[in-house]
């Protein structure tokens, strides 16, 4: 029975990468496991959890990173919108 | 002096008038050797006596007390010059060296052990700059004054050399994480490091390239995290390009490639001290040390190759009988070894360059923030992935990370009222 504990534990730590490397939050990544992998979010949690645990530095790069990565794409909305308003401006960003 | 002239011209005529200018010199430089030592130095043409106060090739015992005594060991900026006439002097030096090398050993902090004509020897090149006093005023110069001028040296400004060995660098590695990378300083990991043979100039350098060498692994990284988002443009794409080379996909326009740039930062910010021992040591043509064979390192952001076969089969096919991981990893796999070629020299990350020049290009260009198209990913490229760690779990992991403790986890299960996984219930 330990056995079968440890390789589920090991598939949902692989699963849980799959998911870092995606960029995805803890929140999608449960919700991507318990719907394509049928692996219980409570699970997913608790090893994601402990993953951190084992691998604080990573986590908190990551975390940071994704902070940033959500500032940026709401500042890119910000200016995609302010572009849309000003149909001169477009060019200007195309040109990016 | 004068008695010395003419030994010198009996032995060798061309050299006179070096010899001869060179005594004129500084007369009273000449040590007080016997006159029967110089008998010796007829040989040697480069052997330039007088020049050198006290340090006069002729005499094997002068040298060793002039070794003993007076010279700063400030680590062979004189190296330089002594390499140029090691090997002239070939003869006489073995067995000064000997002697000299025997007391100045103790002063240098060189690495190297050999002695003879070899520049690394740092402390005794030192000693043997003040053996075999160079032809010219710069040598007595260089000795007099103090051993930094090293631009006096024939061959222009070269520091000690320091042979930069794994253990040496991981000690510094570990001092500039210490320190923090972008806030590292050479006179404080110099500090932290405690090595006397260094000097801040070492560091420095040394720093530079390791700093380079890191951007660049980060440009790899975000290269390969790059393909990740390849494979969601694909998955949503449809595999429109089917037949184009996976290198060309960047340069399509897609500007993705920047927003897994730096999902990967962290990944070697953390690697950094301990897991990416391998790629540290790859840096500064330690390849030898720990060769990490090509799948691992890369499977560090290897991410997109072990989900890409299923990618790239739906999508393209591309596969050249290539296993997970290896199609992919064609061109960056070669550059992953490049870590040991921007520290050889300055051709290699050209070449690099060329090799892939339409990826790294791309991803250069764009290792900036950049807008975020794909910040979240296709739901059928998760799905896939996900589907992929299902069927094969023998694939490697692709970030590597510490696996958590399982009593842990079964523990904090437990206490969640899950005691047993996989779960009996679906």
């Amino acid at each position: 029975m330990a056995n079968s504990s440890a390789s589920y534990i090991h598939m949902v730590h692989h699963l849980i990468e799959e998911c870092l490397v995606f960029n995805m939050s803890k929140e999608e990544c449960m919700e991507a496991l318990s719907k394509h992998a049928d692996i219980k979010p409570i699970i997913t949690s608790t090893v994601w959890s402990e993953l951190e645990k084992e691998n604080k530095e990573f986590f908190e790069a990551y975390t940071k990173r994704r902070e940033g990565q959500v500032t940026e794409m709401e500042a890119k909305n910000r200016i995609q919108n302010m572009l849309s308003k000003s149909p001169k401006r477009e060019t200007e960003e195309t040109k990016q | 002096m004068l008695a010395v002239s003419p030994l010198r011209n009996t032995g060798n005529d061309g050299k006179q008038g070096e010899k001869e200018n060179n005594f004129s010199i500084s007369p009273e430089e000449f040590p007080d050797f016997g006159e029967g030592n110089l008998l010796e130095s007829i040989d040697f043409d480069d052997l330039f006596v007088g020049i050198n106060d006290g340090d006069v090739l002729p005499d094997l015992e002068m040298d060793q007390e002039i070794l003993a005594g007076d010279f700063p060991v400030s680590g062979g900026e004189e190296s330089e010059m002594n390499n140029s006439f090691m090997s002239e002097k070939a003869e006489v030096d073995s067995s000064r060296s000997q002697e000299g090398e025997d007391k100045v050993l103790g002063l240098g902090c060189v690495n190297s052990t050999s002695n003879k004509g070899d520049e690394i020897m740092s402390g005794s090149d030192e000693a043997e700059t003040k053996l075999k006093s160079l032809p010219n005023k710069e040598a007595y110069k260089t000795r007099k004054s103090s051993a930094a001028q090293a631009k006096n040296n024939n061959q222009g400004k070269r520091k000690v050399k320091v042979d930069w060995t794994p253990d040496l660098h991981r000690r510094f590695v570990q001092a500039v994480e210490q320190l923090g990378v972008d806030k590292a300083v050479p006179s404080r990991i110099l500090e932290i490091m405690g090595i006397d043979c260094l000097t801040r100039h070492n560091i420095a350098s040394h720093l530079q390239k390791y700093r380079s060498h890191r951007k660049h692994l980060l440009a790899r990284e975000a290269e390969a995290a790059g393909w990740s988002q390849k494979r969601q443009m694909y998955g949503g794409g449809g595999g429109g390009k089917r037949d184009i080379s996976p290198w060309l996909a960047p340069t399509m326009g897609f500007p993705p490639i920047t927003p897994m740039h730096h999902q990967f930062r962290p990944l070697h910010v953390w690697g950094h001290p301990s897991m990416d021992q391998s790629l540290m040591h790859m840096w500064p043509k330690y390849l030898a040390h720990s060769p990490p064979p090509p799948p691992p390192p890369p499977t560090t952001w290897a991410h997109p190759p072990p989900p890409d076969p299923s990618f790239w089969h739906h999508h393209q096919r591309v596969s050249n009988g290539l296993t997970p991981g290896t199609p992919y990893f064609q061109h960056p796999l070669p550059l992953t070894r490049f870590p040991a070629p921007p520290v050889t020299g300055i051709p290699p990350p050209h070449a690099m360059y060329k090799v892939d020049h339409g990826i790294p290009a791309t991803v250069t260009e764009q290792s900036g923030p950049h807008p975020l198209v794909d910040f979240h990913p296709s739901k059928e490229s998760i799905d896939a992935a996900i589907g992929d760690v299902l069927l094969k779990p023998w694939l490697p992991l692709p970030l590597g990370l510490k696996p958590p403790s399982i009593d842990s986890v079964m523990g904090e299960l437990q206490r969640h009222g899950i005691p047993e996984i996989p779960p009996s219930l679906a």
